[in-house]
């Protein structure tokens, strides 16, 4: 039994035997620096987020000791008092009693296992279904118990070589009722992992089949191979309009962590995903030479198929390894940005906010800094029935901050509005900012209240890229609308196909509160 | 090295009281060094002169000595001696971003009252205010105008860089880094801080109990003396948020004496640490980032200012102690052997003109009186007072026990704690003593402990920090000669027999007998347990030390909690190796030595499969993952009866059977690079492979060697009530229900249904059914063949034909042409 007591040097002794009655004195008052302001307006619950024995990338890698190894990876929400999550050693747990606050009383139950590594899960009409490392499984309870008595295989036939890397991931539902998976790339296959691969024979890229593609597995069970190019999609979601995006981490041909819109023919990054270009069902043609070196742009160029990620999240200032994407769909039950993505952050243990638009009907868009401080790596967001949000934790085999290895907690909207940019769009000459409350309008013309840079990346076999082509830019004018909700910059020197860097530190509202975060990063495909 | 001149670089009112001054010195000259009032409160803080010297743990002029270095005094008065060179400040090229100017200003105003303790001599100390106040503006202006970008953080999966994480500390996490990884060793804790009640060492509970005479007699008044801590001033009205943390990060860049190591932090720990220590901090001003402090600042575009205080900056000889790119160091000053205490007027007494001031309290100024004194008698000194010196100046013995000196102080032993709180006494929690550790640790693996590499106590919070290579390049060396651990015998000739491939078995059983209740090995444990990995060992450690530490542990390692395992020399194991000691350690060697190629312990092994072996009992336990015999879409299928088989989901195939124990489920649930599962029983059978059913126009036809291309999908399984599954699968037209069950006798039965599928269009082709196939076949009885693999399959037939064999590439394959109008049951048994 561990007990607590204060320690006075001088009469530690005597006061060891006061422990007890000190030991209410704990040390849960935290003067929380950082994350004190985004809990003013997103408070975080635990339901669970026990300690791990061991260091997350340890190879003797333990769960607790106690409990369920709860590594969260996937997630759907039953009702208003259950949620499903999907568990990385291979089983679904249904969970009671996850919107208590305190969440004192959860009941576990286990709906299924045996399943390989599932990497998502979705309730879809009476079955719940997820994506296993070698098909897509409707999982059915029959008989009323709430136990899974089915295991019934939807979709396979992706290449599966036995490398640890290639994960599959889904499904998600789009607006016309189809799953959607992705699938990671093979990294390094060697010896009898070549026996289960395809080649190109012109550019002679072997992987397994369909590895580094995104499916979508329409009502009547046949699979489609839509797009391709993707290195780790760890995140599938949907928009309001029913668009299907994937997100990207970081690491050989891809820059950053991206977000994609995933639509037929569009290739991303991974060279190696076109090892399936001439698979029959394939949506890619022609491709004969992959440039390897040339800034984004000139890459572009020079290989038609190739599309610039929707959203690029610069390394570092907007995570590590971007996972889930999640709509917000309560219709402002989870504060100011209904209609917008959410996005999972796994290093950082984070989440972004991200906004779209269409311009020249493509998606661009803007990402901005959310929440901080989970107690794990965030790999699966599931929105609640009261708009709260489900955030399912895990970090094995890599890093991430946060106390512990794995979990569940939810992110509750407390009902006070931060003072954020909601909105970045693009304009002709700039862009218009939308803010979640008025701003104080001498700040906002400041142009010393704003600092934007650009820049873009390389598109090459490497792992990741610098930031290149780095120019600031100038502010020429800033104008306030009269409601106090938009500010139009004018800012000289917009480049297309580069990330805009916006730090607005100096604007505050008319309360005079700073931007709870000031940093918003707009990918500029297309100037409108 | 040639000192420069002084230059005529101050403003006229200064340069003419300087002349004044020089004349007031040569009449100082001869005059009698005045006694100081100073008490050791107001004097400079050298941590192992206040623990020791002042209370003559070691002689006054050993004291003196660490004053000359950790002063600095030498940085003008030259010594060739190597161990007496300056500790030195810090490195200012980035101090105008790093330090706050109003501090600087105010710690040159009044360097002691500023930063109690400061080891910076007052160098303005006898200017008259209104030259110290012009000369401290130049300074600071000159100091604020040194600035460098801060370096960029390398992120990667492993490593989270947030987007600027030193603005988002968490004030509360740093004030437990800060008391539980070490840097209470030497700072001073907070009062308030809670530390979870533990056992106190037998060595403090001794001293509770004894009155001081007693503390006396037996030698332990130094154990028992509080510890003063290392001051670190205000910190707040110092540092900025990100200035302090890029200096946790990577304090040797600023200071490179290594005074302060690098306890190796992560971004976020760094700025969690930083928070802490600047809690109550009103405004960040350099954080803030509306006004960058270089463009706000107008005095440092005052170039002139700027050009002064450099000036001074070198006058004043700081360039002696300070690095400045581009500035040089000044002098001149008397060699430190030159310098003669009765008569000289120095810079220890004062405050003098142009002279630094120490401020020294006696004691102190005593101290580098004799230091001073027995320098010319001093001829070469030995290795082991050498090694001394050097641990007393990196303040090694805040930590580290050495020789019945110093460790971790009176009353800050309890902030020291074992993860978990596992009570594994002072050993599992405090550094350890470094007594005979030149007998006991290898030349290389201390210079991985000093360069931060060597994390084998993941129990303790404590860590050992990175020490610069300059600070600790002697070190080990002078370890091994202190220690008579030069000459280390061969691991042949203390271990005799120690390259016997039999013994490394027997070592391996030996750990079972206690090593495995307190070690880990290769990251693996017994539940609960938590100590030294002896992974490695053989790399650290000498032969020699293992084999008496073995043989008898307290007499290396005082107070030790490992067992004698040994008593009087006699092993308790009469067993193994017909119980003769030496060689029983030179097993353990033996294995330890290739532990990374060897089993683990048994007892280990058996611990592991509690948690992660699958043992049905009750009901089937249904398992997907890689496995070797049954491919990358593996369904393996264990029974209660001990009776257990893996399918081949991507090829439709019942690959392999065995009985005995099931699987191990630990690389499928929880190891990253995904290893395949394979069965652990025995009698393990390769099971007529390839698909069962195949449609082919003539018995002629090969067989199909792909499910796919043959027609199948694999549509699944559902479970019944007593939770056995039945794969389900469709041949193009036809559905498939396929149940594998354990018979009575240890093998299995196969109960299979063909259904055409409603509205089928009729099947094209025959449909074949093949139940075996081998080299050879042999008959058995009526429906029943073995191969050379000797396994036996059985068919019963509801229409019964017999098929035939056909010879094919496949080897003898047993083909059954089957007519599936309405449901069609066969039945198969396996046995092996």
């Amino acid at each position: 039994m561990v007990d607590h007591c204060k320690l006075d040097q001088r009469r530690f002794s005597r006061q060891l035997a006061t422990a007890l009655v000190l030991s209410l004195v704990c040390t849960s008052s935290a003067e929380l620096a950082g994350a004190a302001e985004e809990n003013d307006y997103y408070r975080l619950i635990s339901i669970a987020t026990p300690r791990a024995q061991t260091d997350s990338r340890s190879k003797t890698w333990k769960p607790a000791p106690e409990g369920l190894a709860l590594e969260v990876s996937g997630m759907t929400v039953l009702d208003d008092k259950r949620v499903a999550v999907a568990i990385r050693k291979g089983e679904v747990w249904i969970l009671d009693g996850v919107y208590d606050d305190p969440p004192k009383n959860v009941r576990y139950k286990r709906f299924a296992s045996a399943l390989h590594e599932p990497l998502g899960l979705l309730k879809h009409d009476d079955s719940l279904y997820t994506a296993q490392r070698t098909e897509l499984t409707q999982l059915k309870d029959t008989d009323g118990d709430e136990v899974a008595d089915e295991y019934l295989t939807v979709a396979k036939g992706w290449g599966v070589t036995g490398h640890y890397h290639e994960y599959a991931y889904g499904p998600k539902l789009d607006g016309d009722g189809n799953m959607w998976l992705t699938l990671n790339i093979g990294l390094g296959l060697k010896g009898n992992q070549l026996t289960r691969t395809v080649r190109e024979p012109i550019l002679g890229y072997r992987q397994g089949c369909w590895r580094g593609w995104g499916l979508k597995i329409t009502p009547n069970g046949t699979m489609i191979p839509v797009c391709a190019g993707m290195r780790s999609p760890c995140g599938i979601g949907a928009n309001a309009g029913g668009d299907m995006f994937y997100t990207d981490q970081q690491g050989n041909w891809v820059a950053t962590n991206s977000l994609h819109h995933m639509r037929k023919g569009a290739f991303f990054h991974h060279a190696e995903a076109l090892a399936s270009m001439s698979q029959p069902g394939s949506t890619i043609q022609g491709v004969t030479s992959v440039p390897n070196g040339a800034p984004l742009p000139q890459a572009l160029e020079q290989f038609p198929q190739l599309k610039p990620p929707a959203v690029w999240f610069p390394y570092k200032k907007m995570g590590q390894s971007a996972t889930d994407i999640m709509l917000d769909a309560s219709g402002g039950r989870f504060g100011p940005f209904a209609g917008q993505l959410f996005v999972g952050e796994f290093t950082q243990a984070s989440m972004s906010r991200v906004f779209l638009e269409q311009v020249d009907g493509e998606y661009q868009g803007a990402c901005f800094p959310f929440r901080s401080s989970f107690a794990s790596a965030v790999l699966r967001m599931a929105q609640g029935a009261d708009g709260s949000v489900f955030v399912g934790l895990t970090n094995r085999g890599w890093s991430s901050l946060g106390t512990s290895s794995y979990g569940l907690q939810r992110l509750v909207w407390t009902g006070k509005t931060p003072f954020e940019i909601k909105e970045m769009r693009a304009r002709p000459h700039g862009f218009e900012l939308v803010f979640t409350k008025p701003v104080d309008a001498q700040t906002a013309q400041d142009l010393q209240s704003y600092a934007m840079n650009s820049y873009t990346y390389l598109y090459h076999s490497t792992y990741g890229s610098d930031e290149i082509q780095k120019q600031n830019l100038a502010i020429k004018r800033s104008v306030v609308s009269d409601d106090g909700y938009r500010v139009q910059l004018q800012i000289d020197g917009l480049r297309e196909l580069f990330v805009h860097e916006l730090v607005a530190a100096g604007i505050r509202s008319r309360n005079g509160e700073p931007l709870l975060h000031p940093h918003g990063y707009y990918t500029l495909n297309r100037i409108p | 090295m040639p000192h420069e001149r002084p230059q005529e670089l101050l403003p006229r009112s200064v340069k003419e009281e300087f002349k004044l001054n020089t004349r007031f010195f040569v009449a100082m000259v001869t005059c009698l060094i005045l006694p100081t009032n100073r008490t050791s409160a107001d004097s400079p803080f050298v941590a192992a002169f206040d623990r020791f010297a002042r209370h003559a743990d070691i002689g006054g002029a050993v004291g003196g000595r660490l004053l000359l270095s950790e002063l600095s005094c030498t940085g003008c008065h030259s010594t060739n001696v190597q161990e007496l060179q300056p500790k030195g400040g810090p490195n200012l090229d980035d101090v105008g971003n790093r330090v706050q100017s109003e501090w600087v200003k105010s710690l040159l105003h009044s360097p002691q009252k500023v930063k109690p303790g400061t080891t910076m001599p007052d160098v303005l100390a006898s200017l008259p205010l209104g030259q110290k106040k012009h000369a401290v503006n130049a300074l600071a202006t000159f100091l604020e105008s040194l600035r460098q970008p801060y370096p960029e953080l390398k992120a990667n999966g492993a490593t989270p860089v947030p987007l600027e994480f030193w603005k988002h500390g968490h004030a509360e996490h740093g004030r437990t880094l800060y008391h539980q990884i070490g840097c209470v060793a030497c700072h001073e804790p907070d009062n308030d801080y809670e530390v979870v009640k533990i056992k106190p060492s037998p060595i403090d509970e001794l001293l509770e109990q004894l009155d001081p005479d007693e503390i006396a007699e037996m030698g332990l008044t130094s154990a028992a003396r509080r510890v003063n801590s290392v001051p670190h001033g205000e910190l707040p009205t110092k540092y900025t948020k990100k200035s302090l943390t890029f200096f946790l990060l990577a304090p040797e860049k600023v200071r490179p004496s290594g005074r302060m190591p690098n306890f190796q932090l992560s971004a976020v720990d760094a700025a969690d640490i930083a928070a802490y220590l600047l809690r109550g901090a009103k405004i960040d001003v350099a954080t803030d980032s509306r006004k960058p402090s270089h463009s706000g600042n107008t005095a440092i575009n005052n170039s002139s200012l700027v050009e002064q205080g450099r000036k001074l900056f070198v006058n004043l000889q700081c360039a002696n102690c300070h690095v400045v790119t581009g500035l040089k160091p000044t002098g001149p000053a008397k060699p430190l052997t030159n310098l003669q205490t009765e008569t000289d007027t120095t810079c220890l007494d004062g405050p003098l003109r142009n002279q630094p001031h120490f401020e020294l309290d006696d004691f102190a100024r005593n101290s580098v009186v004799a230091a001073l004194t027995t320098m010319q008698a001093q001829t070469d000194v030995n290795t082991a007072e050498s090694l001394n010196f050097r641990m007393l100046q990196l303040n090694c013995y805040a930590c580290h026990e050495r020789n019945k000196q110093g460790g971790v102080g009176r009353f800050r032993k309890p902030y020291f704690e074992t993860i978990g709180h596992v009570d594994i006494g002072d050993e599992g929690r405090l550094p350890p003593p470094l007594t005979g550790v030149g007998q006991k640790l290898k030349e290389p693996w201390m210079r991985n402990i000093f360069n931060g590499k060597a994390a084998v106590r993941p129990h303790m919070h404590f860590r050992m920090p990175k020490f610069p290579e300059s600070a600790t390049r002697d070190l080990p060396s002078q370890f091994l000669r202190t220690d008579g651990g030069t000459q280390q015998p061969s691991e042949q000739s203390v271990f005799s027999a120690a390259r016997r491939p039999e013994l490394v078995e027997a070592g391996r059983q030996l750990m079972d007998v206690g090593c495995v209740q307190c070690h880990s090995f290769k990251g693996h444990a017994l539940p609960g347990t938590v100590g030294v990995d002896l992974d490695g060992i053989a790399n650290r450690v000498n032969p020699k030390w293992f084999h008496g530490f073995l043989l008898n542990p307290p007499e290396l390692k005082a107070r030790t909690r490992m067992p004698t395992f040994f008593p009087n020399g006699t092993s308790q194991n009469k067993e193994l190796l017909g119980g003769d000691t030496d060689k029983q350690i030179a097993a353990m060697w033996a294995y330890l030595r290739d532990l990374n190629k060897q089993p683990l312990p048994e007892k280990i092994i058996h611990a592991r499969n509690q948690n992660y072996e699958l043992t049905p009992t009750d009901r089937p336990i249904v398992l997907r993952t890689f496995m070797q015999s049954a491919g990358t879409h593996a369904i393996a299928v264990g029974f209660p009866q001990n009776v257990h088989f893996a399918f081949d989901a991507e090829q439709v195939s019942l690959a392999q059977a065995w009985r005995g124990r099931f699987l191990d489920a630990e690389g499928t649930w929880f190891v990253r690079s995904a290893p395949p599962a394979d069965p652990i029983g025995n009698a393990r059978a390769r099971l007529p492979g390839g698909v069962p059913f195949a449609a082919i126009d003539s018995p002629l036809q090969p067989w199909p060697t792909n499910a796919e291309t043959a027609g199948y999908r694999f549509g699944g399984y559902r479970l019944n009530k007593d939770g056995v599954p039945t794969f389900l699968y469709r041949i193009h037209e036809i559905d498939v229900e396929d149940r594998i069950q354990p018979t009575d006798d240890g093998g299995l039965v196969r109960q299979i249904v063909l259904r055409k599928r409603e509205g089928a269009r009729h099947v094209a082709d025959q449909l074949y059914f093949r139940p075996h196939l081998g080299k050879t076949l042999t008959l058995r009885q009526a429906g029943a063949y073995s191969n050379d693999d000797g396994v036996t399959v059985a068919v019963s037939l509801r229409s019964d034909p017999a098929g035939e064999l056909r010879n094919s590439d496949a080897g003898t394959e047993w083909l059954m042409p089957l007519e599936v109008n309405s449901d069609l049951q066969i039945e198969v048994q396996y046995s092996w």
